[in-house]
């Protein structure tokens, strides 16, 4: 649980220099806000990006520096998650770490739940000359560990081994989802830098395994969670 | 909500914005729906949902007796656990009985101490014609559970009175809190079997897991025996945990000590009884 709870603070030490120097090179302090104010003016023609330093990819950019940063809720992770991302193989994956909150309101005491995801969408369509994006499908899948200390645990010295097969803070998922987003200027590559909203539609471990025994006994609607967030990217 | 609007217009004005607006927007209006979960082990729960055990002994209350004279009839069943096929045709089934006066889980409701799993198997009980107790069950106590259960079903430890007979519902599942010596409270077991009314013809213990079993905290067997062998008028105590049926004294005390079906095995027992220890079991197949 101690390793978990380093978690955020490696969170937080990948998203500083990033932003710091994404402040810097942008001339601004406040990137967002620029972004936002140059979104419906017409772009600049962006300057062809040096093939050599602009490939999408998780090799491309040190590994601190990350692609995107994201604001969630619900999908199981947390009331209020947020997170960093990678964007790699041509755009086509994400691969998001996130570190999400649940108030001892709905807890026996508050939860952590740190979450890394990853998932494949096939498909980026340009919408309206560019200046949006739609990601009509993506699949993918998760796995998380809640941080609580009030929650009781399923392996522990109570039990000897394999009294119960599952863990109770560790989940596996899968989800398929959907995103939209405005393009709002060019990133330092000369890539669109886009704000986007996203939904996961998705079930985890143990639901799974409440229905596939239970087959006719429990309707997929009754499995289900439902997320959406926010993707900025850097 | 006037700044909440503000903050929306704030937003809707960038066009970048509108996104933020709408994720927010739809967010907010889904937060009421069952798909929206900020964690398996959350223990937010919706009213339909809630405080179970007081709405189920309410409608028992407003309930006449449907046996004559000093009997009272149930159905005794337990581990609903994961069995969700089966408690749609135990709730046909059950709705079948004549004179059931209602029906007693002995634990394990849920499988994973997920509050999602007590919807689920509330979603096909509220079908059924009587109400419907339960005790806690050690996969009810699993992450989050306990606070799952008192959400959803309500104390731990309770009794009522129904038919001219007193039930007392606790909590067993001792390894659950890691053999503590506090589980179950012996105490509140004694004080809730002392003194029976003149209008009490016996006492009926239900718990899940039974004092000759494992998972029972191995310092508190003698003192809860010896609980339930002084109190006056105890009938039996009905147990789960094991997953099938029978019927047994392990004790010198003669105290007789009831096992439930699990759902699994698709029978339950209808439970009638009269006089002071007076009782019929009747296995029914579903």
């Amino acid at each position: 649980m101690r390793r978990a709870l380093l978690l955020p603070l490696l969170l937080l030490a990948s998203l500083l220099p990033a932003a710091a120097q994404s402040a810097a090179s942008a001339a601004t302090p406040d990137t967002l806000s620029l972004a936002l104010a140059a979104a419906p003016a017409a772009e600049p023609e962006p300057a062809e990006p040096a093939a050599a330093v602009a490939p999408t990819g998780l090799t491309a950019q040190p590994w601190y520096r990350p692609h995107h940063l994201i604001l969630q809720t619900a999908a199981g992770q947390g009331l209020i998650t947020a997170g960093v991302g990678y964007t790699t193989l041509r755009g086509r994956v994400d691969i998001d770490v996130l570190a999400g909150y649940v108030p001892s309101k709905y807890s026996i005491t508050p939860m952590g739940i740190f979450t890394a995801k990853a998932a494949y969408s096939p498909w980026t369509l340009p919408v309206a000359q560019g200046r949006w994006q739609l990601r009509p499908f993506s699949v993918g899948g998760f796995v998380s560990h809640t941080a609580s200390s009030g929650l009781n645990n399923s392996r522990d010295g109570k039990y000897e081994k394999g009294y119960y097969w599952w863990s109770s803070r560790t989940r596996v998922g899968g989800f398929v989802g959907g995103k939209v987003s405005r393009v709002i200027g060019r990133n330092r590559y000369g890539h669109p830098r886009t704000l986007g909203a996203y939904y996961e539609l998705g079930t985890n471990d143990l639901y799974l395994s409440s229905i596939f025994t239970n087959l006719g006994g429990l309707g997929v609607h009754e499995i289900l969670t439902l997320g959406f967030g926010v993707k900025f990217d850097l | 909500m006037p700044q909440l609007s503000t903050f929306y217009h704030t937003l809707l004005r960038g066009r970048a914005g509108l996104l933020t607006g709408a994720a927010l927007l739809l967010g907010s209006l889904l937060s009421g729906c069952d798909l929206i979960e900020f964690s398996p082990n959350e223990t937010r729960t919706p009213e339909a949902y809630s405080d179970l055990t007081r709405k189920n002994l309410e409608r028992l209350r407003q309930q006449p007796n449907p046996s004559g004279g000093d009997t009272v009839r149930f159905v005794f069943v337990g581990d609903s656990q994961r069995f969700y096929e089966e408690a749609e045709a135990f709730t046909q089934s059950v709705n079948q009985q004549r004179n059931v006066a209602f029906v007693a889980i002995s634990g394990d409701i849920s499988d994973f101490g997920l509050i999602r799993e007590m919807r689920w198997v509330h979603d096909r009980l509220k079908k059924l014609n009587v109400p419907y107790l339960t005790v806690i069950g050690n996969h009810d106590l699993v992450a989050n559970g306990r606070e799952a259960y008192q959400k959803v079903y309500g104390p731990l430890n309770y009794s009522f009175e129904y038919g001219h007979t007193r039930f007392v519902l606790v909590d067993t599942n001792g390894r659950e809190y890691g053999f503590n010596g506090r589980v179950p409270d012996v105490p509140w077991v004694q004080q809730a079997l002392a003194s029976p009314g003149p209008g009490i013809s016996r006492q009926v213990v239900m718990s899940h897991v039974p004092p000759h079993d494992l998972d029972f905290d191995p310092q508190l067997v003698s003192p809860y025996v010896q609980a339930l062998s002084t109190a006056p008028r105890v009938a039996f105590e009905l147990n789960g945990h094991k997953h099938d049926f029978s019927i047994g004294q392990p004790y010198e005390n003669g105290l007789t000590f009831i096992n439930s079906y699990s759902f699994e095995k698709r029978q339950y027992v209808v439970l009638t009884l009269w006089g002071e220890k007076e009782f019929k079991l009747d296995t029914v197949q579903y």
